[in-house]
C-alpha cells in the first residue's frame, strides 16, 4: 500500500502547509470605519528613509503626518507654525529665532527640545544626508540652544528660500535616538505613528495618544499602493479605497463625475511636467535645435491627449502660485515650419534618445512629442525605463540622455536651474547670480530676480514645460478635509474626518 | 523504489544548484554598483568603499556567489541594499499567499474541468459533446488576465457581488478573504480548467474503449463502478502529469494576476523589485519561483510512479 | 529523464477509415489566414498612419471613418490592430524560431549521440523547463532593459524544450525502423541518415508543435506587454494597446475588447490550427504543449 503512503504523505504536508499559510500575507485592511480611511497611491517607497534617498513617495506619506518640522505650508502656500510657535528674524534677516512648542514629544517617548533642532539641522549638513535636496541648509552657519524652548538659527547670509525650504523635507525635526533605522522605523513628532507596513501593498498609520497638538479625528489612515491605476479606481467605486490622489486616468473621471456617492477635487499644483533636454552634452547643446523643440510640440494639443484638456500650460518653471509668475507660455507658438528652419540651421535631421519614466503620463507625452518632433525633422526613440530606480540612475544621476519627461513636485525648484550639477547641465552664470541675489535680497528684489531668471530660462529654451499637472483627487462624497492643493512634497492627512 | 527515489531527489539537487548558479550569473553581469546606486553618485568615496565592504559587493563573484548559496541553504537570503531589511521573511510571507492563489486555482480548475471533460468525453458523438470540445478551446486562447479584467468589471465594479482587490489572511477574516480571492482565482482557474479538461476528456474516452473495461463489466460491474474502480487510475496518470504543468502554468499567470488585483505574493514582489532595482530581492524571488517549479515536478514524478505501478521497476 | 511526459490528449481516431479534413484545421487555418493576411496587408496599406496623432479625433466610437474607432490620442484602432498583427506574428516567428533552430538539433543529437551526450542535453532541457517565459523576460528585462527583443529571445528559450524532447522522441522512433537500422547496416553515417530519414518524418510533429508554440508565444507576449516588458511604444502591439485601453475601461470599454479579442482570435487560430495539422497527419501523435 505504498503508494497509499505517498499520496497521503502529500496530503498532509498541503494540509499543514495550508495551516500554516492561513496567517501569510497579513495586511491591516481594517473593516470599513468611521475612525479609519484607506487613500490610495501608484508610487509606493522603497524604503522609509529620505534623508538617503530620492523620490516623493516618502515624504508624501511621512511629511505633516508623521513627521514635523518647525514650520509648514498651509493650502495657500503660506509659511505657518508647525513645532515653532513663532519666531522672528533680525533685521539684518540672518539670524532666525524660534520658540518651540513645549509639550512635543517624539513617538518613542523623548520630549522635543531646541537640542532636536541643532541635532536635525546639523544632522543634514552632515555626511548622514546624501540627497542633492540638503543644499536648501547650506546657508546655516550655525545653531544656537538658547534655552530649551528657544533655538537661534544663523544664516551666513539672508535667505528668502530658506524658512520656505524649512517646511520641506530638510526641515523634518529628528530625535538623536530614533535615527538607527530610518529606513524602515521613522521616530517623528506628528500626530500619526507607522503602525504597519505591508510591503508591496500599504502603509498603516497609527494615532499617537501624546501628540502635541490637535487630535486628527481619524484612528488610523492607510496608504494603499496599487500599481495598476484601473485597480485603484475599482476600488474606489467597490469600497475597498475612500480617495484615489492624483488621479491620473483623466479620460475616465466621468464615472465618477456623475455619481453623487464621489467628489472629484482640482486644486493648485506645483507639478510641473518638464520635457528636459540635455544642455551639456549631446545634439542639445545646440540652442537652435532645443528652439526647434519648442516650436514643434503643440502644447495645447499635448495636454488635450494626455490630460484629458485637463492641467494648465506653462512658459516656465514657474507655477501661478508662486510669487513671481508670469505668463511665459506664448513665447514659442506652435510653428513647425520655423521648427524646421532651425533644424536645418542645426545641421539637418538628427535622432535623440527620449528616455521616459514609465509612468502612463510621461509615456503618453512621449508619444506626443515623438509624434510633433518627426514632422521637424527630428526621430525621437522613445526608451521607457523603469521608475524610480532605473529612471534615477540612468537620467537623473548619470545624466544618461538627451530627452527625458517627468514631473517635477517640489515646490520652487526652479533654482534647480542654478545648479549646473542637475540633471539639466545647464550652466548659465547670468541666471546663478540672478537666483542667488534672489535668495539674499528684499523680497521685491527676489520677484524681479526670479521673473528675470524664468524669462532667461525660456528665452535659452533649457527646457520645454509641458504643462502643469493637474491635482485631481476622487473621493467618497462624505469624507472631508483631503487637502485639495498640492502646495508641498506632504500628503496631510490630519485633517480628514467622515461627515456624521 | 528507493533507489529510484534517490536518483531522482539526486537530479533534483544538481539541477536545482545549477540553476542558482544561472540566476546568480545573469544577475551579476548587471553594470551599476549597489552601493553607488544605495547613497548616489556625489557619496563619499570613502563612504562608497565601506557600503560596499558591508554589502559584500567589493569580493570576487565566485565567493559572492558561494556566501549567497550558502545563505540560501540555511534560509537566509540576505538584507536588500534598497530596503534595508531581510529578505528571505518577505519572500516567505509572499510565497504562501502566492501559494494561496495557486493552490485554490488549481482546486477551482480541477473542480470545473473534470465534469467538463467526462461530459465532453461522453457526449462525444453529439452537438452537446461538440459544444463544450468548443468552450474549452475558447477558454484556452484567452489570456488569463484579460478575463480577469473582464471579471472585475462586470463582479466587482458593476455588481459588486465580490471585492476587486486586496488580500486579508484567512485566519483573520475568513469571509473577507473569500470576497477578495475570488476573482483572482476564477480568473486563474477558468483558464486552465479549459486546458484541463482536454486532457480529462481524452483520458476519459481512451479510458471508455479499453478492453479492461469491457472485462469488468463482463465482470458484473456497471459503467460506473468500473470506471472507478479499473478506469480511473489508468485515466489519472496523464492528468496527474499535466497538473505538474498546470501548476507552473498557474504561478506564471499569478504574476499578472497579482498585480491586476493587488494580492501581496511573490509575482508582485518580483516586479516591484525588479522596478525598485532590488536585485538581490530579484535573484531570491527567481530562485524561489523556480525552485518550486522544480519541487513540483519533482512531486509530479514521484505521484506518477506511485499511481502507476509498471514504472517502479525502471 | 522525468518520466512524466507532457502529452496533449489525443483524438479518438475517426471511424470509418477515410480521413475527412478535420473542421479544427479548416477553421484553424482561417484565423491563422485572416491574421497573417492583416499583416501583409498593413504593410502596404492601412487605413490611416496608426501612428497620426490628432487631438481632435480622440475617443471616438465606431463609424465610417475609424471603423472600430480611436484610441486616447486619436489614432485609428483598426490601423494599430493591423500594424499590431505584424507586431503579433513577428514575435511567434522569431520566438518559433529560436526554439526550433535550437531544439531540433539538441533533440536530434540527444538520440544518436553517446549517451552521455544524451543525458547532458535532457538535463539541459529539465533546467530550462524550470524558467518559464515570463520569468525570463523579466529578468533579461531587468538586466538589459526591457524590449521585443528580450521578449521573443526570453519566450524562445523557454520553448526550446518542447522542440528538443518531440526531436528526439521522433527520431528515437524513426531510428528504430527496419529501413534506417538498414542504413546503418550498410555503413551509412549518422548525419546522412539523419537528414535524409529522420527530418523529413518528423517533419510533420514539428510542424504541429510550431502552431500550438505559435499560439503560447502570442499569450505570452501578450502578457508581457501589458506589463510593460514588451514593445516600447508607439509600435503598436496587441498586449500594449490592452493595457492602455484597460486605463480607460471603464468609460471607453472597446478600447479594451478589440485587443483582446484579436489576441483571442489568434490563439484559438493557432490553437485550432495545431489541433487539426496533428488529426489529419496522425491523431497518435504526442505533441507537448
Amino acid at each position: 500500500m505504498s503508494r497509499f503512503r505517498t499520496i497521503a504523505a502529500v496530503g498532509l504536508a498541503t494540509g499543514l502547509l495550508a495551516v500554516s499559510a492561513c496567517s501569510a500575507g497579513s495586511s491591516a485592511d481594517p473593516p470599513e470605519s468611521r475612525d479609519s480611511a484607506t487613500l490610495a497611491f501608484t508610487a509606493e517607497p522603497a524604503n522609509l528613509d529620505f534623508t538617503t534617498t530620492d523620490g516623493t513617495a516618502i515624504p508624501q506619506v511621512l511629511m505633516d503626518n508623521v513627521y514635523e518640522g518647525l514650520v509648514k505650508l498651509d493650502q495657500n502656500g503660506e509659511v505657518v507654525p508647525a513645532l515653532a510657535k513663532s519666531w522672528t528674524i533680525s533685521p539684518d534677516r540672518r539670524t532666525y529665532e524660534f520658540k518651540l512648542q513645549q509639550d512635543a514629544t517624539f513617538s518613542n517617548g523623548e520630549p522635543f527640545t531646541a537640542e532636536d533642532v541643532k541635532f536635525s539641522i546639523e544632522r543634514v549638513q552632515s555626511d548622514a544626508w546624501t540627497i542633492s535636496l540638503k543644499s536648501y541648509m547650506d546657508p546655516v552657519e550655525r545653531v544656537e540652544v538658547v534655552s530649551p524652548d528657544t533655538v537661534r538659527v544663523v544664516l551666513s547670509r539672508p535667505s528668502n528660500s530658506w524658512l520656505f525650504n524649512m517646511t520641506t523635507r530638510v526641515g523634518a525635526m529628528f530625535d538623536p535616538k530614533g535615527v538607527s533605522d530610518l529606513a524602515n522605523q521613522p521616530v517623528g513628532t506628528g500626530p500619526y505613528e507607522l503602525g504597519e507596513w505591508n510591503r508591496g501593498d500599504s502603509i498603516v498609520l497609527r494615532r499617537r495618544d501624546d501628540y502635541w497638538g490637535e487630535e486628527p479625528a481619524l484612528r488610523t489612515v492607510t496608504f494603499k499602493y496599487f500599481q495598476d491605476a484601473t485597480s485603484a479606481s475599482n476600488a474606489l467605486l467597490s469600497e475597498g479605497a475612500d480617495v484615489i490622489a492624483n488621479y491620473q486616468a483623466l479620460d475616465a473621471l466621468a464615472q465618477f463625475e456623475g455619481d453623487d456617492q464621489f467628489e472629484v477635487s482640482e486644486g493648485t499644483t506645483n507639478g510641473e511636467v518638464v520635457l528636459a533636454m540635455n544642455n551639456a552634452s549631446g545634439p542639445l547643446q545646440d540652442i537652435r535645435l532645443r528652439k526647434a523643440v519648442m516650436y514643434a510640440v503643440d502644447r495645447q494639443a499635448l495636454l488635450e491627449s494626455t490630460s484629458n484638456g485637463m492641467g494648465q500650460l506653462i512658459g516656465s518653471m514657474v507655477p501661478p502660485t508662486d510669487p513671481w509668475y508670469e505668463d511665459l507660455s506664448d513665447l514659442y507658438t506652435h510653428d513647425p515650419q520655423r521648427a524646421r528652419q532651425l533644424v536645418e540651421q542645426a545641421g539637418g535631421p538628427v535622432r535623440l534618445r527620449l528616455r521616459v519614466p514609465n509612468l502612463p503620463y510621461a509615456v503618453a507625452a512621449a508619444q506626443v512629442v515623438k509624434s510633433d518632433l518627426s514632422e521637424v525633422g527630428i526621430t525621437a526613440v522613445i526608451q521607457p525605463l523603469e521608475f524610480p530606480a532605473a529612471w534615477l540612475q540612468q537620467v537623473f544621476t548619470n545624466h544618461s540622455y538627451d530627452m527625458s519627461i517627468i514631473q517635477h513636485v517640489e515646490p520652487r525648484d526652479i533654482a534647480t536651474f542654478a545648479d549646473p550639477a542637475y540633471y539639466w547641465g545647464y550652466d548659465n552664470p547670468q541666471v546663478q547670480r540672478l537666483v542667488a541675489e534672489a535668495d539674499t535680497g528684499t523680497p521685491q528684489q527676489q520677484n524681479a530676480r526670479m521673473q528675470e531668471v524664468a524669462r532667461t530660462l525660456a528665452e535659452d529654451a533649457v527646457a520645454d514645460w509641458l504643462y502643469l499637472f493637474p491635482n485631481v483627487h476622487v473621493f467618497a462624497a462624505d469624507l472631508n478635509g483631503v487637502p485639495q492643493n498640492q502646495v508641498g512634497e506632504s500628503f496631510d492627512v490630519t485633517d480628514l474626518s467622515w461627515a456624521s | 523504489m528507493g533507489r529510484m527515489l534517490l536518483r531522482r531527489v539526486g537530479v533534483f539537487a544538481v539541477t536545482i544548484v545549477v540553476a542558482s548558479v544561472i540566476v546568480f550569473g545573469v544577475m551579476a553581469v548587471l553594470p551599476g554598483d549597489p552601493a553607488v546606486v544605495a547613497l548616489g553618485v556625489n557619496a563619499d568615496p570613502e563612504l562608497l568603499q565601506q557600503t560596499r565592504e558591508q554589502f559584500g559587493t567589493d569580493r570576487p563573484l565566485a565567493e559572492q556567489y558561494m556566501s549567497w548559496a550558502g545563505g540560501l541553504l540555511q534560509g537566509d537570503f540576505g538584507t536588500s541594499y534598497v530596503t534595508d531589511a531581510p529578505i528571505g521573511p518577505v519572500v516567505v510571507d509572499r510565497l504562501l499567499v502566492t501559494l494561496w492563489l495557486v493552490g485554490l486555482g488549481l482546486v477551482v480548475a480541477v473542480a470545473l474541468a473534470v465534469p467538463l471533460g467526462v461530459a465532453s468525453a461522453v457526449w462525444h458523438r453529439k452537438a452537446r459533446g461538440t459544444a463544450l470540445a468548443a468552450v474549452s478551446q475558447a477558454g484556452m486562447a484567452v489570456p488569463a488576465f484579460v478575463l480577469a479584467i473582464l471579471l472585475v468589471s462586470i463582479f466587482a465594479v458593476r455588481l459588486q457581488w465580490v471585492e476587486s482587490s486586496g488580500w486579508v489572511p484567512p485566519a483573520e477574516d475568513p469571509v473577507e478573504f473569500l470576497k477578495q480571492i475570488a476573482l483572482p482565482v476564477l480568473s486563474l482557474g477558468l483558464v486552465q480548467a479549459a486546458l484541463l479538461s482536454r486532457y480529462v476528456r481524452s483520458a476519459t474516452l481512451d479510458v471508455l474503449r479499453e478492453d479492461y473495461l469491457r472485462t469488468a463489466r463482463a465482470k458484473g460491474l456497471t459503467p460506473g463502478r468500473a470506471l472507478v474502480r479499473h478506469g480511473l487510475r489508468n485515466a489519472s496518470i496523464p492528468v496527474v502529469t499535466v497538473l505538474g504543468l498546470q501548476v507552473v502554468a498557474l504561478l506564471v499567470d499569478a504574476i499578472i494576476i497579482e498585480v491586476i488585483f493587488v494580492v501581496p505574493g511573490l509575482g508582485s514582489l518580483l516586479l516591484e523589485s525588479v522596478s525598485n532595482r532590488d536585485l538581490l530581492t530579484v535573484q531570491g524571488v527567481v530562485m524561489v519561483i523556480v525552485g518550486v517549479v522544480l519541487v513540483v515536478n519533482l512531486l509530479v514524478d514521484l505521484l506518477y510512479v506511485a499511481i502507476d505501478p509498471r514504472l517502479r521497476r525502471s | 529523464m522525468s518520466s512524466a511526459q507532457q502529452a496533449e490528449p489525443r483524438q479518438p481516431r475517426q471511424s470509418g477509415g477515410r480521413r475527412k479534413v478535420p473542421a479544427s484545421l479548416v477553421i484553424g487555418l482561417v484565423l491563422v489566414g485572416m491574421v497573417i493576411v492583416t499583416a501583409l496587408v498593413s504593410f502596404v496599406w492601412t487605413p490611416y498612419d496608426p501612428l497620426q496623432i490628432d487631438a481632435a479625433e480622440r475617443l471616438l466610437p465606431p463609424s465610417p471613418e475609424h471603423w472600430l474607432g480611436t484610441d486616447r490620442f486619436g489614432r485609428d484602432v483598426l490601423s494599430q490592430l493591423m500594424v499590431g498583427a505584424r507586431t503579433t506574428l513577428f514575435v511567434g516567428v522569431i520566438a518559433v524560431g529560436i526554439a526550433a533552430l535550437a531544439g531540433i538539433p539538441l533533440g536530434v543529437g540527444a538520440a544518436v549521440g553517446r549517451p552521455w551526450l544524451s543525458t547532458f542535453v535532457m538535463r539541459g532541457i529539465d533546467l530550462t523547463l524550470a524558467f518559464p517565459a515570463l520569468l525570463l523576460a523579466i529578468m533579461f528585462g531587468a538586466v538589459y532593459g526591457a524590449s521585443t527583443l528580450t521578449a521573443m529571445v526570453a519566450i524562445g528559450i523557454a520553448t526550446v524544450p518542447r522542440f528538443a524532447r518531440l526531436a528526439r522522441s521522433g527520431t528515437l522512433q524513426v531510428m528504430s525502423t527496419e529501413y534506417v537500422l538498414a542504413a546503418r547496416v550498410a555503413g551509412r553515417g549518422v548525419l546522412p541518415i539523419s537528414v535524409r530519414h529522420v527530418l523529413p518524418n518528423i517533419a510533420s510533429l514539428l510542424l504541429v508543435q510550431a502552431s500550438v508554440s505559435f499560439g503560447i508565444a502570442v499569450l505570452a507576449e501578450s502578457g508581457l506587454s501589458y506589463l510593460g516588458f514588451g514593445t516600447a511604444p508607439p509600435t503598436p502591439s496587441w498586449g500594449r494597446m490592452l493595457a492602455e485601453g484597460r486605463e480607460l475601461i471603464a468609460v471607453y470599454p472597446l478600447l479594451t475588447l478589440w485587443p483582446a479579442l484579436a489576441i483571442a482570435l489568434a490563439v484559438l487560430g493557432f490553437n485550432l490550427l495545431g489541433d487539426g495539422l496533428r488529426d489529419r497527419f496522425d491523431p497518435r501523435l504526442e505533441v507537448s504543449r
